[in-house]
């Protein structure tokens, strides 16, 4: 298990500076919370570690090795897995071969039902195996995304906006997933526009406006709604 | 349309169907493509050229059958590889449009090689002339080519769908045709899905090769570009973007040409490639998916 | 304001002038490729004025320019030659003759309305969709051209028709071409065009109807397109396949070469190519330049033509003129400096 290190990270698209000198650290067996407003540069933060995003300075890495520059396929093959915004499942193959398509990047090989983990955490993809993934409902496809990044056995996961449409009840069901996750020992950056349930949920979170850090809130301050409130009018 | 059927007969019949499979079989090779690259591979057809000039210069030399096929093969898979290196990769990126021009001018710029290195009059691939030869199956006299092609193309592809659904090189090209910059972030690598559908493709235009030829033996710098305007026709009314969509475009074009073509009087078969393109304008406009996939495929702008 | 902007319209039609001159002062036999050069240069410019300012990629506008043969071809041809060539042709066209202006008026008009009528469904579409739809007119165009005996010759060439396009005719026509491309560009519909070229959102937020204008500019395009083609009819014999498949490549050949974003581009591009082209044409028919005799085997044209297009697109997309129209000096400082300023 590997810590990710962002070292004054900066992501600029044509003209616009889309994430400004950011510096986090995600160790094994935490979860950071990354929030902040829309257009705050949160997911270019993710997009960028994953290889997707113009990094014009800074570096990214994971142990010791730096991941800019890299492509997409070897940033996942490194052992580390994006739950992407939306879902980004896909509707047209069946739930099996969304999650055989996670074992794109798994580093080892084993032998016997290399699903088995996944549908232990999310009982009812068993249900929908053979079913197209356009099926299910928003809820169940977000477990399904996360349980298709999870069966490439990564060492930091990262999550945009998981909770983005889903019902409370469904909400619930994931957060729960990602604490059981971060039993398991691997490094979790959870960016996610509901503040309050991220920062009781997350070891440590920041807030990031107009692609810089503002403030970095424990889960202590889940409950002080005005120092969330001026957090991110800052 | 009753009169179409009035004419029609076994003879027809088999080789509208394997006109079918082999314009299937080239669909495939062209939405496999544009599944991973986005791009519509105009020069496809001077891939077949260069196959059956590969299979015509060899009977010419005296080569035995199989040693003409083996160089078709060999040929065309060199050549689709040149294609990929030299102007797919450094265009990828840039608009679909930019792409169509550009396997626009290797196309042009292929035939006029051919016409240089072979002339304009045209070679003839004597060494599978007599798979033009019917066979007598109960009183009616079919082309051995036509039930062979149906034969080779059925098995490719049951062989395909096979490789596509059941392999992970096959759900990984199906996932890259959906969502490619996602797949690469699940750690799909780019080059081996591009290379694989390359391949295959190459191998697809080959095996079309051997049977374009052997259905009409005499070969010429413009071989295959009528049979590749039509099917390109028929893979956008299908659905350019699923293999299967591409596929049905494909054998459905194919199928009706050889249906219509044998059984319409002279003077109304010369429209047909007006109809056809008409319905492809059509497809374009009111339907851009294609007619054979289920209406809710989101579809990126083209 | 429109006095500095001159320099973009002056300089191709300089080049077209200067090429025409060229064409007076040459033999009879190389008189030829200049005058083809000229109408290809109109029918470039006529490929710009919609590809260069929409962005949208047309492959058919080689049918405009076939409309506009046989429109002009068909009326002039002498009344007593026309059964012979066209023995199937309508009623009304076997007797209905006009002049060779009347002929190129006519030409262009159907390039218009044609264009029009097929602009109309076909203008919401961009991208590769565009490109397979014009690539489907072009087919069908000719498809109909090639079979329908009431219009034309179908496939016989057009053998009889007066040969009245001279220099003076093809280089006035090019730069009447010019003349309205530039109008054109410069008018508030090109600028639109342009805008939502660049920025199809912002430009749809500023109200401009993308649609109107790309119908706008593919109909000029259509009428320009229509009148080379009636140029051409009056040069040599023309068939219904050298209006076709060789046709498109060569001419948007010349538009990449050149540079798709300028009406300068087009017009390097056009002379150019055309220039190499002839020159590798008449090589291939064997020619004597400065003391060699070279003889190039048949296709090495379009193997020069085609590998120069295809290096064009990978190594330097935006062509010859980098997308740049021809300016003074001065008004480029100028220029510079309203951006200096504008970034402080």
């Amino acid at each position: 298990m590997t810590t990710l290190a962002l070292d004054r990270l900066s992501v600029r698209y044509s003209a616009v500076d889309a994430v400004r000198a950011v510096s986090l650290e995600v160790k094994p067996g935490e979860i950071v919370g990354l929030i902040g407003p829309n257009g705050a540069g949160k997911s270019s933060t993710l997009h960028a570690i994953m290889g997707a995003a113009p990094v014009v300075g800074g570096d990214i890495r994971l142990g010791g090795d730096s991941l800019v520059g890299r492509r997409s396929e070897d940033v996942a093959r490194k052992g580390v897995a994006l739950v992407p915004e939306g879902r980004r499942i896909f509707a047209e193959l069946t739930v099996e071969e969304n999650l055989r398509l996670g074992l794109a990047a798994r580093r080892t090989t084993t032998n016997g039902d290399v699903l088995h983990d996944a549908f232990e955490l999310f009982p009812i993809l068993r249900e929908f195996r053979r079913r197209n993934a356009g099926a299910l409902s928003g809820g169940q496809q977000q477990q399904l995304a996360i349980a298709r990044a999870l069966v490439a056995e990564p060492d930091v996961l990262l999550l945009d906006e998981p909770s983005l449409g889903l019902a409370p009840r469904i909400v619930d069901v994931v957060f729960e997933a990602l604490a059981r996750i971060r039993e398991r020992g691997l490094a979790v950056l959870l960016v996610e526009q509901r503040a309050q349930r991220t920062v009781a949920l997350a070891d440590r979170s920041h807030v990031l406006a107009n692609g810089a850090l503002r403030l970095t809130l424990g889960p202590d301050d889940a409950a002080d709604t005005d120092r969330l409130i001026a957090a991110y009018m800052a | 349309m009753t009169v179409a059927f009035l004419n029609l007969s076994w003879p027809t019949f088999a080789e509208a169907l394997s006109l079918g499979g082999i314009y299937a079989l080239m669909a495939v090779g062209i939405g496999l493509v544009f599944g991973v690259l986005r791009l519509v591979n105009f020069a496809y057809g001077q891939l077949i050229m260069a196959g059956a000039y590969a299979i015509a210069y060899s009977s010419q030399w005296g080569w035995p059958t199989w040693g003409g096929i083996m160089l078709c093969f060999a040929v065309v898979l060199a050549l689709s590889t040149a294609m990929d290196w030299l102007v797919f990769r450094p265009l990828r990126g840039h608009s679909p449009a930019v792409m169509l021009v550009a396997t626009f001018a290797v196309a042009f710029l292929l035939q006029s090689i051919a016409v240089l290195a072979f002339g304009q009059l045209g070679t003839v691939a004597s060494s599978i002339g007599p798979l033009n030869q019917p066979w007598d199956i109960g009183g009616v006299l079919i082309r051995k080519i036509a039930i062979v092609s149906i034969a080779i193309a059925a098995f490719c592809l049951v062989l395909l769908q096979l490789l596509l659904t059941r392999t992970s090189v096959g759900l990984h090209m199906r996932a890259a045709a959906m969502d490619f910059r996602t797949s690469r972030m699940l750690g799909v690598r780019a080059n081996r899905v591009i290379g694989g559908a390359v391949l295959i493709s190459g191998l697809l235009a080959a095996v079309s090769a051997f049977m374009l030829t052997a259905r009409n033996p005499q070969v010429t710098p413009i071989f295959g570009l009528d049979e590749t305007i039509v099917v390109l026709a028929g893979v956008v009314l299908g659905g350019l973007t699923r293999p299967i969509s591409a596929t049905l475009g494909g054998f459905t074009i194919g199928f009706a040409s050889g249906i219509l073509g044998g059984a319409l009087p002279t003077d109304q078969s010369q429209y047909l490639p007006s109809f056809l393109f008409g319905a492809v304008i059509l497809v374009l406009i009111i339907r851009p998916a294609g007619l054979f996939t289920r209406g809710d495929v989101a579809m990126e702008r083209l | 304001m429109i006095l500095r902007r001159l320099p973009e319209v002056i300089g191709p039609v300089l080049l077209v002038l200067g090429a025409a001159l060229l064409g007076l002062g040459v033999s009879t036999s190389l008189q030829t490729y200049f005058l083809d050069t000229l109408v290809k240069v109109s029918i470039v410019v006529a490929l710009y004025v919609f590809i260069g300012n929409s962005g949208v990629l047309s492959f058919g506008h080689i049918a405009f320019v076939a409309l506009g043969v046989w429109t002009a071809g068909v009326l002039t041809v002498p009344e007593s030659q026309k059964n012979a060539i066209m023995p199937g042709l309508a009623h009304f066209l076997l007797h209905t003759n006009v002049g060779n202006i009347g002929s190129l008026a006519l030409a262009a008009a159907v390039g218009l309305v044609f264009a029009f009528i097929v602009g109309l469904p076909l203008m919401r579409l961009s991208g590769l969709a565009a490109g397979i739809a014009t690539f489907g007119v072009l087919e069908i165009v000719n498809n109909l051209l090639r079979y329908w005996q009431s219009v034309g010759p179908g496939l016989n060439a057009f053998s009889s028709v007066p040969q009245t396009t001279g220099i003076w005719q093809a280089a006035v026509a090019a730069m009447i071409c010019i003349v309205v491309a530039y109008a054109y560009q410069r008018s508030r519909f090109g600028r639109q065009l342009r805008a939502a070229r660049e920025d199809p959102a912002a430009a749809s937020a500023a109200g401009i109807s993308i649609y109107r204008q790309r119908l706008l500019a593919f109909t000029l395009s259509g009428a320009l397109a229509g009148l080379a083609g009636g140029l051409y009819v009056h040069l040599l014999p023309i068939e219904v396949d050298s209006l076709y498949l060789d046709l498109t490549f060569i001419t948007l050949a010349m538009l990449v070469v050149g540079g798709s974003g300028s009406l300068l581009g087009a017009v390097l591009g056009a002379l150019a190519v055309s220039g190499l082209d002839s020159f590798l044409s008449a090589s291939e028919n064997g020619v004597d330049v400065l003391g060699l005799h070279l003889d190039l085997p048949t296709g090495t044209t379009v193997i020069v033509i085609g590998t120069l297009m295809a290096v064009v697109l990978v190594l330097r997309p935006s062509g010859l003129s980098g997308g740049r129209e021809l300016a003074l000096p001065r008004s480029r400082r100028l220029a510079d400096l309203q951006k200096a300023r504008a970034s402080t």
